[in-house]
């Protein structure tokens, strides 16, 4: 208000351009990846660099399914997500709904462990996970991808949270007409949990969908392998003379990055309360 | 209120049978995570802690060891000091260049003078979803020393090229580009939060007193926006303390560990190299940086709430 006109014009102008620079450079390499998956070799290193492939081609998808088992990664990085996902939905509102609207004897306490374990970073128990991984023959299995992970300490905590938000009176109600404490759950809570599942949900799917570290050390055959594990082994080892299949791995990145970009352009709201709810404590 | 109605739900139970469920069903609820937690993660703990005791190479027996692979790694281990140096410099250029970016991309894409917003906000917000993976091999592509993006748009520009995944010197800043791209989204969500908690009547006020646009800035917004930088800043260090994924795939951690990161270490001490007893000293180190952090974080929230 008390700006003259021009300076503030200017700098609308140059916020603009700024934003504009940085979207182009944020950009790119998705727009980069996506145009590079549909040329062939001699095109993706041509420069300056064509948006809309001159000669297109879809030789570098189908050597996707012909030369590795990419549709077998696809399945398993879909199904172990959408398994975990489940899992993590069910146990975290069960507990949550449990510390949220219960009393019981040790309550306080349990809590305060299920929280302080979040403060045990997940390499601690990398080696001698991956030693019980092995003892119980869970390698290259989806149960070692799903089963440790199925109650996590921090989903729960956002579940309590979300559910003290929740009216009681229902519950009560519930009681008199004889359902038990399951049913209450499962039939008067669960509807009403719907935006923190969602949340719960995305989180939880994403995470299982772009995990690497725990996948990578407990996948060794190919055909049991995830995406991430997957594509980055279509790169071989490194080594300074031979070149990777480049296009094939730009159609492998689009493959995992596209779809999930779609889903969360759907569901950015959850995404982003989720996210916010995690980081503000209350 | 609701304390009292659950409790005189506790007194109208309509039959014994209830009662009993009542009483226990809380403990069912809660019982899959305390099984899963001390099978998977409570155990492995301790279990960690233990071996790290030991000498203990795959499938050799354990030899008590004592204290010897903390010493080793404290005192006769090059490779593990380059590995915690590359990791405080990777936490150093988060907290101090990729999370201040963020925060000035999240004021840019809260600005009212700004076009196209939600468009905007979508662009740059889409790195948080892109799996680590498919990004690290484009950037990998974009890096290529002869054919890469950027050093073809080096040389048209006329400058010379970089060897971004090659040069000892260098590759530590290739690291950070695929971590600024991917981070200042994810933390410019929690400062854009932050930014709308702040109630317009301040700014109204302040106004109206005749506060200057920079004053403002500097009177109203940062002060706010104080417990979410300490959060941001909390995560951004702790968060590129375990950092494994880019290094792991630009570079394995090369050249000669000029990118590699703790983590890393402990992943090819553990599970390449298969010594366990040494790899875990490395997770109990890791443990004891982050449990010290974590509660740095938790007496700064209780100052910060006074």
């Amino acid at each position: 208000m008390v700006e003259p006109k021009s300076s503030k014009l200017l700098g609308t102008l140059l916020l603009n351009i700024c934003v504009a620079l940085g979207g182009i450079i944020m950009a790119w390499p998705i727009v980069w990846m996506v145009s590079a998956s549909f040329k062939r070799l001699s095109e993706i290193y041509t420069f300056p660099p064509t948006l809309i492939p001159k000669t297109f081609t879809f030789a570098n998808y189908q050597r996707l399914f012909t030369d590795w088992p990419f549709g077998r990664w696809y399945t398993n990085s879909l199904v172990i997500a959408i398994l975990i996902t489940l899992a993590v939905l069910f146990f975290t509102s069960l507990a949550g709904f449990g510390f949220a609207k219960y009393k019981f004897r040790g309550r306080q306490p349990m809590f305060l462990v299920m929280l302080g374990s979040t403060m045990i970073p997940f390499e601690l128990i990398l080696i001698p996970l991956f030693i019980l991984m092995s003892r119980l023959g869970w390698t290259n299995s989806y149960a070692s991808l799903i089963i440790p992970f199925m109650a996590p300490a921090l989903g729960i905590f956002l579940m309590r949270q979300y559910i003290s938000t929740l009216p009681s009176e229902l519950m009560e109600a519930a009681r008199i007409d004889g359902a038990t404490e399951f049913g209450i759950y499962w039939r008067i809570m669960l509807p009403l949990m719907r935006p923190a599942l969602a949340a719960q949900a995305v989180l939880t799917f994403l995470g299982s969908w772009n995990s690497y570290l725990w996948p990578l050390t407990v996948l060794r055959n190919r055909e049991s392998m995830t995406l991430p594990i997957g594509t980055v082994s279509m790169m071989g080892s490194i080594t300074a003379g031979s070149e990777p299949p480049v296009g094939a791995s730009m159609a492998a990145a689009t493959l995992i990055t596209i779809p999930v970009i779609i889903v969360f352009l759907m569901v950015q709201r959850y995404y982003i309360s989720g996210l916010t709810a995690a980081g503000v404590k209350e | 209120m609701a304390t009292s109605n659950e409790a005189r739900a506790y007194t109208m139970r309509p039959s014994r049978g209830t009662l009993r469920q009542d009483r226990y069903a809380p403990y069912f609820f809660i019982s899959p995570f305390f099984i899963l937690f001390t099978t998977f993660f409570l155990l492995p703990s301790l279990f960690a802690i233990g071996i790290s005791l030991y000498k203990w190479k795959a499938l050799g027996v354990p030899e008590f060891f004592g204290v010897r692979n903390f010493e080793r790694l404290f005192t006769g281990d090059p490779i593990f000091w380059q590995a915690v140096r590359n990791t405080v410099f990777y936490a150093a250029s988060s907290l101090f260049v990729v999370a201040p970016l963020a925060l000035l991309e999240a004021l840019a894409l809260n600005s009212k003078r700004l076009r196209l917003r939600t468009f905007w906000r979508a662009i740059y917000f889409a790195p948080i979803v892109t799996s680590t993976a498919a990004i690290a091999i484009v950037f990998r592509m974009l890096y290529n020393r002869e054919f890469g993006f950027l050093n073809e748009l080096i040389m048209a520009l006329g400058g010379v090229p970089v060897d971004w995944l090659g040069d000892r010197g260098v590759v530590k800043f290739s690291v950070m580009g695929v971590v600024l791209w991917r981070w200042t989204g994810l933390l410019a969500v929690y400062f854009l939060a932050g930014l709308q908690s702040i109630p317009d009547e301040l700014y109204e006020a302040a106004a109206i007193d005749g506060a200057s646009q920079p004053q403002r800035f500097f009177y109203i917004t940062l002060p706010s926006l104080r417990p979410v930088m300490l959060f941001v800043a909390v995560i951004v260090v702790i968060g590129s303390i375990q950092i494994f994924d880019d290094p792991q795939i630009l570079t394995e951690g090369g050249p000669a560990n000029a990118s590699l990161s703790v983590v890393q270490y402990l992943y090819t001490r553990g599970i390449s190299d298969l010594l366990y007893g040494y790899a875990s000293a490395v997770g109990v180190f890791l443990f004891v940086v982050i449990f010290t952090l974590s509660m740095l974080q938790l007496r700064l929230f209780r100052g910060g709430e006074r």
